[in-house]
Parts: C-alpha cells; sequence; structure tokens
C-alpha cells in the first residue's frame, strides 16, 4: 500500500465515503483499486444497494429522514471513529461543501478529501467569491448591488450595459427578475421589479446583472496540491439542463476553438491558484453566444460529471484527491495533461420528460446496463433494488467515449437503445431524441435549450406495429391471458377460430 | 398406413361442373344459415338494444374463448316449420370452448317472438342437452325467454320429450357430476324458472334478469298481490334473500365475465383415451369434395375419394379390400384421433352388411370410435337375396351398430334410403352426432318409386272402380305426391325436424367431425356387449 | 374476454388464444400470430407475424414493462371482472344492507356527502361484536335509515349510494 508506487505508503489505510449511490460506488471502487479499505455509512432505505454490497465495512445510520440521515456530520464522524477509517470522502451533494463537516473531520483527526474548510467558505458564499474572483483580476459579469450605494445604484445599472437582469437580492427561483434590452425603460423597470420583490419577498432591494442572451454552461476542472501547484483538466459543457439541473455534459466544449479553449482553462486556473485551491474543484463560467465568458461559481468537491474528464484524459480524479489529500505534490504538470477524443456524459434520472421531468418511483425490476467500447456506466442501482422518492431521482451516468464528437454521438445512441431498466420511467428515450436533434448534433445548444424546444420531451405518436408488439408482449407475460389461452385443448387451437 | 391414391382428374369438365353445383349448393346453404342467425325484424334487435341486450350471437361470443372454434348445432331447425317464422328454433345451441373447458351451450334467442318456446325449440334444447349427458359435457345456459309458446302448448309441454325433458336432463346431469352454470338475461317465468335453479350456479343481470313461477301480471290475476319484476325475482332479491340466483352482475357483459371465470372453476375432465397421433392435413384438399360429388342424387362415386379428403395425410387402413366391396371400412386418423370408417359405395349386399357388422366389432374391441359415410339405396332385395338371408346379415349389422360402445357419428353425404339409413348408424341409432351434406336426402325410398308406388295403388283402385285414367290424371295424382316427398326427404326437411344435428357444408366436415369426437372423449367407452346375433 | 392494458391515457383491449406452437394475438380485429422465447439473458424474441424483435419483459402485480426498439413502455392490466364491475359503476353495490341484524353505534356519513370506496359509512353492533359498513365504491350517499341507537333486522337497507 502506497501513495504512490514506489513512494512512502499512505498516512490513512482506510476510507469512509460519506454518501450513497452511484458516487459512492465510484469513489469505494478507487478506494478498493489502490489496496485501502473502503467503509460506507447507509441509510436503511440504501440497504443492499450496489456500494452497500461493495464496501468492506457498511455502517447503517439514521435520521428523520433518508437525506438527514446522510446530512448527519455526528453519526458519520462516529461511524468513522468506530470504523477505524483514517480519511472521509464526502462525494458530492450532501456533506461535500460543507466547511464545518471538513472542519470537524480535520478537528477529529481525519483527513477530510477535499479542500480547506476556509477555501469551502470563500467559493460557497457566491457573493464573495465573486468579489474575490473580480479583485484577482478574472472577469465576472458587470453587475451593481444596490446596497453598496442605494444613491448611485441606477446610475452603476446603466453602467452594467444592455441587455441587463434585473433581480431581487431576497430572490429565488426567477420570480420578480426582469430582463431590460433597452435601457429607456431601465428605471420603470427598477421599479416594477422592486414592487415585485416587495410582494414576493417582503424585500424591495435589487441588483442587476448583465444578461447573458442563450448563454452556454462550460466549466473548467481544477485539481491542486497543498503546495500550492495547481493544474486544470480541461473545460466541461454542460449546456444542456432541465430544470436548472445538467443533464448531459461533455468534454470538449464544441463552443470553443483552442485559443478560446487555453483562455478559458487558463482563466480558471488562474482563480483556483489565486484561492490556494487546494484538491479537485470546478470553476464555472457562463458562457456568451459573443465567446465571453464570465465566472459563476466555484464548486469545491468532486463533481457530478468529472468522469466526461476522466474519459479524455485517462486520469482518475479520485485516485487525485485521494494522493493530494494524503499530502503528496500533484504529480502532473499541466503539459502531462492530454486530452483525447470525445467524451459525453448522461445522466439517467427516474423521471417523466413528457410529465414536465416529474420524477418517478418504482421496482428495478430489469436492469441492463449498455456495454461496449467506449461505454462507462457509474450507478449505484442494481436489479431488484428500488428507486424510491426519498433522494434525488439520478439513476445511473452513462459515459460514452468516441474519436470524436460525432463517433460519441453514435454511440451513445447505441448505448441509450441498449439500456433496460424496467420498473420505473426513465428518461432515456428522451435523451436519445435530444441527442438526434439537429442544434444537439451540431453542438449549438444553450442553457433555455430544452425549454425552447420542448418537443424533445413529448413523447412522440406510437407506431402501430410498437403498439402491437407492447400489447403482444404484455398479453404473453400476463398470467390471466396467458393461462387462459393455454388452457384451450389442442385440437380447438388448431382448428382456430372456425364455425359451421 | 398408406395415402389413398386419388383417381379424380381435377381439371375434367364433370369434376369442375360437379364442383361449380355443389358449391353453389353449399353457398345456398350458407345464405339460408346466414338469413335463420341474423334476419330479425328491426323492431325485435331494437326492442333488445332499448334493454341493454345483446343479441345471442353477440352473447355467445363473448362466452367463447377467442380464437377457438364453434360447432354450431342444427342452425336450421325449424326453418320448414311455423311458417319460417322461429329461424333456428328460437334458440342457439352447439359447442364450444369456454375457459379452456368444452361445453355446450343452450342460448334462447330474444329475437325470435321474445325467445318463445316452440315444439322445436323444446326439441332442440332437449337435443342438447342429450348430447351434453351422453357426451359428459359441461352446459352453459343463457337464458332469455318468454316462456312456452301458449297456442302450441300441447305440442311442447307434457310429453316424454317435451319442455319437462329439459328439466330432467338437467337434473341427471347434475347426479353425473357434470356441471352446469346459467345465465339469466331475460326474465325465466314458470318452467323457464327452473333451468337457473337447477344449474350448479348461475349469474343474474341487475333490471333484466328475472326468476318467478309467475310474473307480476299472473300473481295479481291469481292472488291480487302487486309487484314490480325486481321485488318478485330481480338480481338483487334473489342473490341477498332468497339464494335462488348466486352471482349479481351489473351488465350482460359482466354476467358472462363472471360465468366465464365460473367455468374456470369447473375441473377439467380426464379424457377417455385412444389411439391419438399428431394431427395431419390431408392430402387431398377438403375443398375437392364438392367436385367428387355428382349432380344426382341416382348418380354414385366412390367413397374413398370423399375418406381421402376428411383424414389425416389422406392415409386408409382398408380392412377386406376384396371382400363385401360395396361397403369401405377401414381405419384412418382424423385430426389425430383414430377412427374406423364404413361408407357406402353401392347398395348392401349380404357380404358387405356380413363385413360392416365384423368390423364394428372390431373397433369395438380396440375401442375406436366408428364414422359412417351414408350414401346408401339400401339392402339388396330380391329372391336370390332373400335366399341367402340379407335380411338376417342386415339384422346383424343393425345389432352391432345398435349394440356399438364405441361413440358413432353419421355424415348423410348423399343418398339414405331404406334401411340403408339404419344399418348406417341413421338418427335411430344414437349416434352422438349427426351431420347431412346439403344436397343428401333421407326417405324410406326413392321420390320417384314412391310417387309410383302411391299413383299405382290409386290407379289400382279405381280401375277396381272400372275407371280407366288418362295420363294427365296419372301425373295429377303423381306429381303432388313427388313433389310433397322430395319436399320431406330433402337435407332442409330433415334438419328443420332436428334427425340431425345440423347441415354442414362438406369442406366444415373435418373439423366438426373432429370437435365432436373430442367432444365424446368425455365419456368413458364401455366394453362391447351384444344382443344376440341372428346366425 | 374483455382484456385490457392501459397504456399511457389510452385503454387497449387485446385477447390471446393459441394455434400449434404460437400464440394468437386478437387486436381491433386483426388476428396475428405472436410468439415470446426467453434467452439465457433476460431479453426474450417476440415474434409478431413475421416480424421478430428483441424485448425485455418484466411484470409486477398488474404491470408490465416492455422494453422494445430503446425505448421502456408501461402496461397496465385490466382484467375483464374488474373492468366491467367498475364500467357497469352506479347500479353495481347502490344499496348497502346489514349483514345481521344489530343496532347502529355510529353514523359517519350524511345524505349528499361525497363518499370513496373504503370510506367508513356506519358502525354497527350485533352480537356484542362491532362491524364496520365501509362505501363498496366512490359515489354520494343518497340516504342514512338509521339514526345512532336504532336496531334493525338482517338485510336491512342501510345506506343507499348513488353516482358522484
Amino acid at each position: 500500500m502506497s501513495a504512490d508506487a514506489a513512494t512512502k505508503p499512505w498516512p490513512f489505510d482506510s476510507v469512509l465515503v460519506a454518501n450513497r449511490g452511484e458516487i459512492a460506488v465510484r469513489v469505494l471502487r478507487t478506494v478498493q483499486k489502490l489496496g485501502l479499505r473502503g467503509i460506507v455509512v447507509y441509510h436503511s432505505a440504501d440497504r443492499g444497494a450496489l456500494a452497500v454490497t461493495m464496501a468492506d465495512q457498511a455502517i447503517e445510520i439514521h435520521g428523520s429522514t433518508p437525506v438527514a440521515a446522510y446530512l448527519d456530520a455526528q453519526q458519520i464522524l462516529a461511524a468513522a471513529k468506530s470504523s477505524g477509517a483514517g480519511a472521509i470522502h464526502p462525494g458530492y451533494g450532501f456533506l461535500s461543501e460543507n466547511a464545518g463537516f471538513a472542519r470537524a473531520v480535520e478537528a477529529a483527526g481525519l483527513v477530510f478529501i477535499g479542500p480547506r474548510p476556509e477555501q469551502i467558505e470563500l467559493m460557497g458564499d457566491k457573493v464573495r467569491a465573486r468579489n474575490f474572483v473580480e479583485k484577482s483580476g478574472f472577469p465576472v459579469a458587470p453587475s451593481a448591488i444596490e446596497d453598496d450605494d442605494p444613491a448611485s445604484f441606477v446610475e452603476r445599472a446603466r453602467k452594467v450595459g444592455a441587455p441587463l437582469l434585473i433581480k431581487p437580492s431576497a430572490g429565488g427561483g426567477g420570480k420578480g427578475m426582469r430582463i431590460v434590452r433597452d435601457l429607456s425603460i431601465l428605471e420603470t423597470e427598477i421599479e416594477r421589479a422592486r414592487s415585485e420583490g416587495q410582494r414576493y419577498f417582503g424585500d424591495g432591494r435589487l441588483y442587476v446583472e448583465r444578461y447573458i442572451e442563450n448563454p452556454r454552461h462550460i466549466e473548467v476542472q481544477v485539481l491542486g496540491d497543498a503546495y500550492g501547484k495547481l493544474v486544470h483538466v480541461f473545460e466541461r459543457e454542460c449546456s444542456v439542463q432541465r430544470r436548472f439541473q445538467k443533464i448531459v455534459e461533455e468534454t470538449p466544449s464544441p463552443a470553443l476553438d483552442e485559443a478560446l479553449r487555453s483562455r478559458i482553462c487558463e482563466t480558471a486556473a488562474g482563480i483556483a491558484r489565486a484561492a490556494g485551491y487546494r484538491n479537485a474543484g470546478t470553476v464555472e463560467f457562463i458562457f456568451g453566444q459573443d465567446g465571453e465568458f464570465y465566472f459563476l461559481e466555484m464548486n469545491t468537491r468532486l463533481q457530478v460529471e468529472h468522469p466526461v474528464t476522466e474519459e479524455i484524459t485517462g486520469l482518475d480524479l479520485v485516485h487525485e484527491q485521494l494522493r493530494v489529500a494524503a499530502g503528496e505534490p500533484l504529480r502532473l504538470a499541466q503539459s502531462d495533461i492530454i486530452s483525447k477524443g470525445h467524451a459525453i456524459e448522461f445522466r439517467i434520472y427516474a423521471e417523466d420528460p413528457a410529465r414536465g421531468y416529474t420524477p418517478t418511483i418504482g421496482p428495478v425490476l430489469r436492469l441492463h446496463a449498455p456495454q461496449g467500447e467506449g461505454v462507462r456506466w457509474d450507478s449505484g442501482v442494481v436489479q431488484g433494488g428500488e428507486v424510491t422518492s426519498a433522494f434525488d431521482p439520478m439513476i445511473a451516468k452513462l459515459i460514452i467515449r468516441g474519436s470524436d464528437r460525432g463517433d460519441a454521438i453514435r454511440r451513445a445512441d447505441k448505448a441509450l437503445r441498449e439500456t433496460v431498466l424496467l420498473g420505473c420511467k426513465t428518461n432515456t428515450a428522451f435523451l436519445r431524441r435530444l441527442i438526434a436533434h439537429p442544434a444537439f448534433v451540431a453542438g449549438d445548444v444553450h442553457t433555455g435549450f430544452l425549454d425552447a424546444n420542448p418537443q424533445i420531451a413529448t413523447d412522440p405518436p406510437m407506431p402501430s406495429a410498437t403498439l402491437q408488439a407492447l400489447l403482444a408482449a404484455a398479453a404473453i407475460s400476463t398470467r390471466p391471458m396467458r393461462d387462459a389461452a393455454d388452457a384451450i385443448p389442442d385440437l380447438h387451437a388448431a382448428i382456430g377460430a372456425w364455425s359451421n | 398406413m398408406k395415402r389413398i391414391e386419388s383417381k379424380l382428374n381435377t381439371t375434367s369438365a364433370t369434376f369442375l361442373a360437379n364442383a361449380a353445383h355443389n358449391r353453389k349448393l353449399s353457398d345456398d346453404f350458407k345464405e339460408k344459415q346466414r338469413a335463420a342467425r341474423h334476419d330479425r325484424p328491426q323492431r325485435d334487435v331494437e326492442r333488445l338494444r332499448a334493454q341493454n341486450k345483446l343479441l345471442v350471437r353477440e352473447r355467445i361470443q363473448q362466452l367463447l374463448d377467442p380464437g377457438t372454434p364453434f360447432l354450431e348445432l342444427s342452425s336450421l331447425a325449424a326453418n320448414e316449420a311455423y311458417g319460417g317464422e322461429v329461424p333456428g328454433a328460437a334458440v342457439v345451441t352447439g359447442i364450444g370452448i369456454v375457459s379452456g373447458r368444452e361445453v355446450v351451450i343452450n342460448a334462447g334467442d330474444g329475437t325470435v317472438k321474445g325467445g318463445a318456446w316452440y315444439p322445436l325449440t323444446v326439441k332442440k334444447a332437449v337435443r342438447a342437452l342429450d348430447i351434453a349427458i351422453e357426451n359428459r359435457l359441461p352446459v352453459v345456459h343463457l337464458c332469455d325467454s318468454a316462456g312456452g309458446f301458449l297456442p302450441q302448448q300441447a305440442e311442447l309441454f307434457a310429453d316424454k320429450y317435451y319442455a319437462g325433458r329439459i328439466f330432467r336432463n338437467q337434473c341427471m346431469l347434475s347426479k353425473m357430476g357434470v356441471q352446469q352454470v346459467a345465465v339469466v338475461l331475460g326474465h325465466c317465468t314458470a318452467g323457464g324458472a327452473y333451468v337457473p335453479a337447477l344449474s350448479d350456479y348461475n349469474v343474474i343481470v341487475r333490471g333484466t334478469g328475472a326468476i318467478f313461477l309467475a310474473g307480476p301480471p299472473l300473481v295479481k290475476a291469481a292472488t291480487g298481490e302487486e309487484n314490480t319484476v325486481d321485488e318478485l325475482g330481480g338480481a338483487d332479491m334473489h342473490t341477498s334473500i332468497s339464494g335462488t340466483a348466486d352471482y349479481p352482475a351489473s351488465s350482460e357483459e359482466e354476467a358472462i365475465a363472471i360465468a366465464r371465470d365460473v367455468v374456470a372453476q369447473f375441473n377439467r375432465q380426464t379424457k377417455t383415451k385412444i389411439e391419438w397421433q399428431q394431427p395431419e392435413a390431408p392430402y387431398y384438399a377438403p375443398e375437392e369434395l364438392y367436385g367428387v360429388l355428382p349432380q344426382d342424387i341416382k348418380q354414385g362415386f366412390d367413397i374413398h375419394e370423399v375418406i381421402a379428403r376428411l383424414v389425416d395425410g389422406s392415409r386408409f387402413h382398408e380392412y377386406q379390400p376384396n371382400y363385401g366391396k360395396t361397403l369401405i371400412c377401414g381405419y384412418a386418423h382424423l385430426w389425430g384421433y383414430k377412427v374406423g370408417i364404413l361408407g357406402n359405395n353401392g347398395v348392401l349386399f349380404n357380404d358387405s352388411a356380413l363385413k360392416g357388422a365384423h368390423f364394428i366389432e372390431l373397433c369395438n374391441q380396440n375401442r375406436t370410435p366408428l364414422i359412417f359415410l351414408q350414401n346408401i339405396t339400401g339392402f339388396m332385395v330380391g329372391r336370390e337375396y332373400e335366399r341367402r338371408g340379407i335380411t338376417k346379415d342386415g339384422a346383424k349389422m343393425l345389432m352391432a351398430v345398435s349394440c356399438s360402445e364405441v361413440p358413432k357419428f353419421t355424415v348423410m353425404c348423399h343418398g339414405s334410403f331404406g334401411a340403408g339409413n339404419y344399418g348406417m348408424s341413421g338418427r335411430a341409432f344414437d349416434s352422438r352426432f349427426l351431420f347431412a351434406w346439403p344436397q343428401s336426402q333421407i326417405s324410406v325410398m326413392g321420390a320417384e318409386q314412391a310417387a309410383n308406388v302411391l299413383a299405382d295403388v290409386k290407379i289400382r283402385q279405381l280401375a277396381k272402380q272400372g275407371k280407366q285414367l288418362s295420363a294427365e290424371h296419372i301425373a295429377a295424382i303423381r306429381d303432388p305426391v313427388l313433389g310433397e316427398f322430395k319436399r320431406k326427404q330433402s337435407a332442409y326437411w330433415s334438419t328443420s325436424e332436428i334427425w340431425d344435428d345440423g347441415i354442414l357444408a362438406p369442406s366444415d366436415t373435418r373439423n366438426a367431425l373432429g370437435m365432436a369426437i373430442s367432444a365424446a372423449m368425455n365419456a368413458p367407452i364401455g366394453d362391447p356387449k351384444y344382443g344376440v346375433f341372428r346366425m | 374476454m374483455h382484456h385490457a392494458f392501459k397504456l399511457g391515457e389510452a385503454e387497449h383491449n387485446v385477447e390471446l388464444s393459441r394455434g400449434p406452437g404460437v400464440y394468437r394475438l386478437h387486436l381491433g380485429g386483426d388476428t396475428i400470430a405472436v410468439k415470446l422465447a426467453d434467452t439465457a439473458d433476460g431479453r426474450s424474441w417476440l415474434s409478431i407475424g413475421d416480424r421478430h424483435v428483441e424485448v425485455v419483459v418484466a411484470t409486477r402485480g398488474d404491470e408490465v414493462f416492455v422494453q422494445f426498439d430503446g425505448e421502456a413502455y408501461e402496461l397496465r392490466y385490466r382484467h375483464p371482472l374488474d373492468r366491467l364491475a367498475a364500467s357497469a359503476g352506479g347500479a353495481a353495490e347502490d344499496s348497502i344492507r346489514a349483514p345481521m341484524p344489530g343496532s347502529i353505534v355510529a353514523v359517519q356519513a350524511a345524505a349528499g356527502d361525497a363518499v370513496t370506496k373504503g370510506q367508513t359509512l356506519l358502525v354497527m353492533e350485533s352480537m356484542k361484536m362491532e362491524t364496520t359498513i365501509l362505501a363498496p365504491r366512490d359515489g354520494v350517499v343518497d340516504a342514512v335509515a338509521f339514526e345512532k341507537g336504532q336496531t334493525f333486522d338482517r338485510d336491512a337497507l342501510l345506506v343507499m349510494l348513488k353516482q358522484a
């Protein structure tokens, strides 16, 4: 057991994964591959999940809800202690960006596989992060915050330039937001937004920012060690979103040429370096159709979509996380990291796209993961399991690698077609329609793409041949119908529907 | 078992002319059948629709398993009676598959005189229940009848085989452990009330179904008591209070679905095992039967050609091929079932009768069902044949046929005259099923022969009175007799009178026999035992 | 007969019979020879007429899940007796009668109340045992024949329902 084949041993011999589902499986896989002991905590709702079966030790935790259990730092720390874990990997979501948890882990004498608590704190506060990035000389979307100086707000807002977006400071969920394309009506729109903010949130304070029409979401993976060394691991484009959640992520971004690609990646690395960032993180940008991009936020953890980066670089990001957390210096120079081919990740959700992407639940009666060259299936769900409403409805991630984007799309269609998950409705058919859409094929997407093309989510009319096949399969598989048919005596079955 | 080698040229002018002629006869039959099944006064259909009732054929279709055959019995019963106003005798009977079980269906036709029972209605229903008894088949009764047709009550009420026999047969079935379910889809009044009451299970439709010994008007007349139909005998009263009915249903569809579920609870009978092999289609197409049959009743044809178009692979093991050659005997398989076949190739002589009796005994010994293919003008007559004992040889054949324990099936292929009808297991000899082809004829002798005999008698009477008859006079006596004779020897008359279980298009015969044999295998086969053969 | 599957909002009437070595699907007047042959890996070959397609089928209760041509579909089986009882609606179970003689302990529904299947309408007592009278179907209470404390005979009409 060693942190780096021929060098010194790991400072911990076991890692507790404070997460569930596919990411727990993902982390455990690397942990176990490295010869470390993998421990997982689980709520009874996840009993029988893949992570629980594959872990060297699984410790049940409790909560008023299943989610609450995974958010309970005390129980997790107790589990780490009782199991003798030397490190905790938080995965994504849950406690992964909780500075208090990171601090508590370290206070307990354990290694937190992630950034330092203060880095989480800095980047976790959107306003602080934005100010930090701006002060460090990196591009942020022009904006004006009313609270900074209410008297000059309108004037500062005008400087942001059109088009701009007025948002209530206290707001969220798009309520009270107004787009202004003509600055001559700026003041009346500000007043309207203020009264709406007052009405919705009881708070009329506002801020404005540059409105990016049909923006893309492009993010850059970074990796830093404890000694100030930091590299980027290229970008990911995550523009295809539904209900503000990513569903398809790919790398390289079809929107970037080499120069732009290198500019955005260097910018991200610069931001992370300025923060002295340690471990794996992601710097997110909003990318305009004009090629301008602005800092959006930084995620101080491993991302859901990290596998696409692994697929084009051959890196195991969890391995690198563990090494850095173990105090090892980065073994990679920027020039060692080479991107080859194209990778796309599809989030397989238990949901019904035709009904506004509403989550579905049900048993996993049949599960056949696709296989083949360039096909990776990251999932925590097994046949015989159950998709419940207790957690996020993501069932699996299908990651496809191809020699180029077209090749990846072709392979993806085949893999999605081969994916079988019976028992609850999933979005695989929708994903196939999405990647067949000419705009997607052309790489011409933005974060509002699915809203602008709602027909992709609609179930197409069913051909009669399909209906026939479904009814035939269903009829033969339904006991009362099959039994009735089987009960027909041989002679009468052979004669059929004859009458004299 | 070797294939019969057909000697027919299917492209010859004779064959084609026969085919056209007989196909037309078959089409005429199918048209009569269609009319009997479906042509109804519009108002009768509308009346049923207004009551949310299904037509009897719709009910049967819902009752039967999809994709399974239905062997309808006596579809043209009563078609030559009652001025043709009671098509099918106002009842549909047959054998079909319900929940995988072979059952007899006895379904009143409410579109004919409100489903009133005519004498032939009763005869047809009794015959259906006799079939159920003989073959141990469960029965599904679909009841929708106004009761006995009063003007003819004397012909349907009291005699041994009149309406009471229906209920007696139901009791016998129950005693034998053969189950019955009745679906009450209309009023079951008076005697009709016993049909559901004597069934092991019954279902009643709320609103339209009712069971009572006397309906509200009769009760009022008798005792002055006033009742609604529902109070007196409706679904809720009978299923929750009197216990006369078992399952209430809200619609005919539901009632029939419940009945299907009830039948699904019947234990499946273990069938009698007889020789069987995988079925095989005939090598010669059954459709060619139309070209085999001649256009004239007096014209003969080789019965081998018929056998070849009925049996599996057209294969036939002929018994005594060189003896008694006017009666062809041998083994074949039909829909897989091993059968013994007796078919006429001419008048019955002493040797043919002896061969037939012997073959019937063989089949009884080896438990092989018998199929009689009738085309018989009778036993040979004349001094020579009487001296050789044609009557006692014929008697042997009758004895063998009558005492046969294996099930018998008879098809009237062409002519059936004189005692030949008996020797070849005619109606009186309890064939399990008896079918007739459209052009077949049955009578004690040929029509012309009979007309001449009758005319001769008349002429001789008149001659005794010293009267001489002109050719016109003779024709005037002879022609009506001939006409009446022809009418009553036709298959349409026989089937109207229910002397058979229905006319069949020749090409349907194979399937009908297959279903008939299968049905018969629900009853055990007894050991052979005979009376005294006059030696 | 009257078997059906619900697929989305649509209900499809379908029957199954069999012929030698095949099943027969009866669908809208057509009869199609069909066959489903399982393979070792949980997939099946479905033959429909002369088409042969790969499917994966899983069932749970009355739900049938079919993977066909790269898409998963969910069908819900409806048994004829359920369908016909449901479609008959109103007339069925309109009169709720006393299963045995007794007295009313509590009345929990009044005329005009909309009730759902399984809802408690009355609580009665008989032979020192309490029995709860439940609504046999969704509907509206037409009349409640007894008040608390009153006694009744077997088969007495307790509650009448009408259509919602």
